[in-house]
């Protein structure tokens, strides 16, 4: 019913340039409109009717229309629908009228389709390299469909520098990263600073990507992907696992059993668990206060290894396929787990005492970092960050999936918007997610863990899936296709959004306050990079170059 | 009591090896309790001599900007500590005090944290520029608390001798010693910041500025360096030790070294303690606290000079 309320809204006004609509179910709209139209369509879905801004996906769809295809995704919370509005583009190169004017949280997604498909976004405020590695050719696009998945381009130089900008009169550059004690992953931020206070800062990441998109829908089938999806994050690696497979059960029209969705919902609060007691550890690490940095990691231990009696690891659990789970909860496990969660829930609550208690804690972080809600509108901020800004917004509410809509929990939002309140949020989101886990063994259904797939899954269908990750919601995009493989699968991690926010939180902010403001949207850049670190152990006294390392890495086929 | 030159010396050299000998212990039961307090195993309480056994060991790399500098930097941060270390009581035979004034005391002390400036300056990297820039802030507040601290036992005991001035001085007054007991107030509560551990370890800030202003040393440099900031421990702890609980330091000979001993654990194990309850303040932060007692270590000296 919601989907065609707000669809009500939009073809009101844009009647004439909507090429076609559809409505697959309740909770989802897709809309194709004139390229032309895009630019105001967008405007007023996101000022007027007031939706979230989600991601944006570009496809090469030349083999099967000729054309290429731009999607704006958007997200009406309070509606319940995720809403994605298309537009194929004729021309070669394509090119589509930015949104980023009107819709700024769309300023990376853009430039990521300009670089890997080569729509080119006209009118982008900020038209910079964003993806690609600084030797890459210009005009060679990877995720173009005539672009092998395996292919070095000709003319990569390695010599080439990324133009960085410069500072504003006044100010010194200090590198953060690519690799910092507090970071754990490649990213680099040129801060501008004066002082002591940073005035600006200019991002550069995706220093290790993997291509796991380009993989997905070259060399991975259907049943392939979760396993590939799971390992694009170290931590909330579950969601992207749920996420694909919920996506292409919404797109062919697959329901899960019972059991299965409940065991998802199950193992998702699982990973949550684990994930925010990492964070307020190392949020309290990053602050220099290392005892309760390792008391989180004592009380989250027992979690780790319930995970890996369930799925046989303490992380990646390996849980979906498309059309159910892998892994069953038997009665044992069930009363383990019980057990687990009453005495992490004995021992959490004395930690959050004492963090809300504690003055020095607060001194550090209250007025840190600030995000507030106009900043979470117009940057498309989502989860911890979000909610510690007072906007209430969780995907497992607001876009039931597996057995959310079974359950009942409360959404944690705090008012300051700052370091504190995001601390704050994620500590007692630990208390509701034990209560959701409870829940779903007290009403644990029976049944098989996998639906029956007969046949092939239909190409050219749109699945758009939301799952609310321990940083905020994960959304993932796929049209189906061919060959066993979806044609196009996109993920956005929360941290894709998150990170265009923190420019505007570190701003005259004192150089300390850098990493605990990074450090709390909780960033996980392997999510954004999608790739994986892999370690190489150097000889002695050997000095690596940049191709032999490469060589090297292109060598290993396992991990050491 | 005069005392002759060569026993002097003989002090002075055992001083030296107390404090080389005893620091990394210090620093091992410290990393111990806070293991114990963050319910962990922890290292071996000898771990801190391995330590400083490996970097010295390792080979001397120069990383920076000017590498004469930076190992002149390296050794003047343990030269200083050391020389600071000849002057203040340490149990046994009366130290070499007597070939030093309370102004020398004060320099020396300045220069232990010039030092750790030279080292970032001498650097030149953007973090131990930064590094270099927090410990000259703090400097500039916390050096004259010590230079207070001494300066009103010299007013109590109206000498400049060393002898006088470490034994207690700041109580030497009759009738109640407020100055005394406000400058011990003080001292207590900035003795953090002045071993600069956490919460006040900001000039290095691991998590936020790599180690500050040694970002850029390693093996044999990074061993003095890390050496000093042991030494930091036993030697401000002497010196606040006879400043401000110099009891048992009369005692025959063994007895005052273990009332030492006994005196300067106690302490750490303060530190400890502070150092694991509490998070990295942050330079503004820190400074406003060191203002506050730099105020209260100003009202002290003023009591002090209307004999109080």
């Amino acid at each position: 019913m919601s989907a065609h309320v707000v669809l009500k809204q939009i073809t009101e006004r844009f009647t004439s340039v909507i090429q076609r609509t559809d409505v697959p179910e309740d909770g989802r709209l897709f809309v194709y409109v004139e390229p032309q139209a895009l630019r105001e369509l967008c405007r007023y879905v996101f000022r007027v009717l007031d939706a979230r801004y989600v991601i944006s996906i570009g496809l090469d769809d030349r083999p099967i229309s000729g054309k290429f295809l731009v999607a704006h995704d958007f997200a009406f919370d309070k509606e319940h629908v995720l809403c994605s509005i298309l537009s194929y583009l004729s021309g070669n190169p394509p090119r589509v009228d930015s949104i980023s004017d009107v819709v700024p949280a769309a300023n990376w997604a853009e430039r990521e389709f300009r670089d890997l498909v080569g729509i080119e976004p006209v009118g982008h405020p900020y038209p910079k390299r964003l993806v690609l590695p600084d030797g890459w050719p210009d005009g060679v696009h990877p995720l173009r469909r005539d672009y092998p998945w395996d292919a070095v381009p000709a003319g990569y130089d390695e010599s080439r520098t990324f133009d960085f900008d410069d500072p504003p009169e006044g100010c010194v550059v200090v590198p953060f990263g690519p690799f910092h004690p507090t970071l754990d992953e490649p990213a680099h931020f040129r801060l501008f600073v004066d002082g002591e206070t940073v005035r600006g800062c200019e991002y550069r990441g995706f220093m290790v990507h993997r291509a796991i998109e380009k993989l997905g829908d070259s060399v991975l089938t259907y049943n392939e992907i979760p396993m590939a999806a799971e390992r694009i994050c170290g931590i909330c690696g579950c969601v992207h696992n749920v996420a694909y497979a919920q996506a292409v059960e919404q797109a062919a029209a697959v329901t899960p059993p019972p059991r299965a969705r409940y065991i998802r919902t199950i193992m998702l609060e699982i990973e949550r668990l684990h994930s925010h007691l990492l964070w307020v550890g190392l949020g309290c690490h990053i602050l220099g206060f290392d005892t309760l940095f390792m008391q989180c990691f004592r009380i989250r231990e027992p979690i780790m290894w319930i995970a890996e009696k369930i799925s046989g690891n303490r992380k990646t659990y390996a849980l979906c396929l498309v059309g159910g789970v892998r892994w069953n909860i038997t009665p044992a496990l069930r009363s383990e787990l019980m057990g687990v969660l009453a005495k992490l829930e004995q021992e959490w609550r004395p930690v959050v005492d004492a963090v809300a208690g504690d003055r020095n804690i607060q001194k550090r972080t209250r007025g840190v970092g600030v995000a507030d809600a106009a900043l979470v509108k117009s940057a498309g901020l989502i989860g911890p960050v979000a909610r510690a800004a007072g906007v209430d917004i969780d995907a497992r509410r607001d876009h039931p999936y597996a057995a959310y809509g079974d359950v009942e929990f409360k959404v944690i939002t705090q008012e300051g918007g700052d370091v504190w309140s995001r601390l704050l949020v994620r500590a007692l989101e630990v208390f509701e997610s034990i209560r959701i886990v409870r829940q779903c063994l007290d009403h644990l259904p029976e049944g098989p863990l996998q639906a029956t797939i007969q046949d092939e899954l239909p190409p050219g269908r749109v699945g758009l899936s939301s799952v609310e990750a321990p940083r905020g919601e994960s959304h993932h995009f796929v049209i189906t296709g061919e060959n066993n493989r979806p044609r196009r699968w996109r993920v956005r991690a929360p941290t894709y959004q998150n990170l265009q926010g923190v420019p505007a939180m570190i701003k005259d902010q004192q150089i300390a306050d850098m990493t605990i403001s990074l450090g709390s949207i909780d960033p996980c850049f392997s999510c954004t990079d999608r790739m994986e670190i892999i370690d190489v152990r150097s000889g002695a006294h050997r000095v690596y170059t940049q191709s032999e390392l490469l060589q090297l890495t292109r060598g290993q086929t396992r991990t050491p | 009591m005069e005392t002759s030159l060569a026993v002097r010396v003989l002090s002075g050299g055992m001083n030296i090896a107390l404090v080389l000998a005893l620091a990394p212990l210090c620093e091992g039961i410290l990393r111990k309790v806070t293991a114990k307090v963050q319910s962990r195993q922890g290292p071996p309480v000898w771990q801190p001599y391995y330590d400083l056994l490996k970097l010295l060991g390792k080979e001397d790399m120069e990383s920076g900007e000017s590498p004469a500098m930076q190992r002149f930097a390296s050794w003047l941060s343990l030269a200083a500590i050391l020389t600071v270390a000849v002057l203040v009581p340490m149990g046994t035979i009366p130290p070499m005090s007597g070939a030093a004034d309370a102004y020398l005391l004060i320099y020396l002390l300045t220069l232990c944290g010039i030092s750790t400036m030279l080292a970032g300056l001498a650097a030149g990297s953007t973090y131990s520029l930064v590094g270099m820039s927090r410990e000259m802030m703090s400097l500039m507040t916390l050096e004259p608390l010590l230079a207070v601290a001494v300066i009103i036992g010299v007013v109590h005991v109206r000498s400049l001798r060393l002898e006088a001035v470490l034994d207690g001085s700041p109580y030497a007054q009759a009738g109640v010693p407020l100055a005394g007991i406000l400058m011990f107030g003080v001292a207590i509560l900035a003795f953090q910041a002045l071993v600069g551990r956490l919460p006040f370890d900001i000039a290095e800030a691991e998590t936020e500025l790599m180690e500050g202003s040694l970002i850029e040393y390693s093996g044999p440099k990074l061993a003095l360096f890390k050496f000093t900031q042991m030494a930091k421990l036993v030697v401000y702890g002497a010196l606040v030790v006879s400043l401000f609980f110099p009891w048992g330091s009369g005692l025959p000979a063994p007895l005052n070294l273990v009332s030492l001993l006994v005196k300067l654990v106690l302490l750490v194990l303060v530190v400890t303690l502070v150092a694991a309850t509490h998070a990295r303040y942050r330079i503004d932060q820190a400074i406003r606290y060191y203002g506050g007692l730099l105020g209260a270590s100003l009202v002290a000296l003023l009591l002090a000079l209307y004999g109080y």
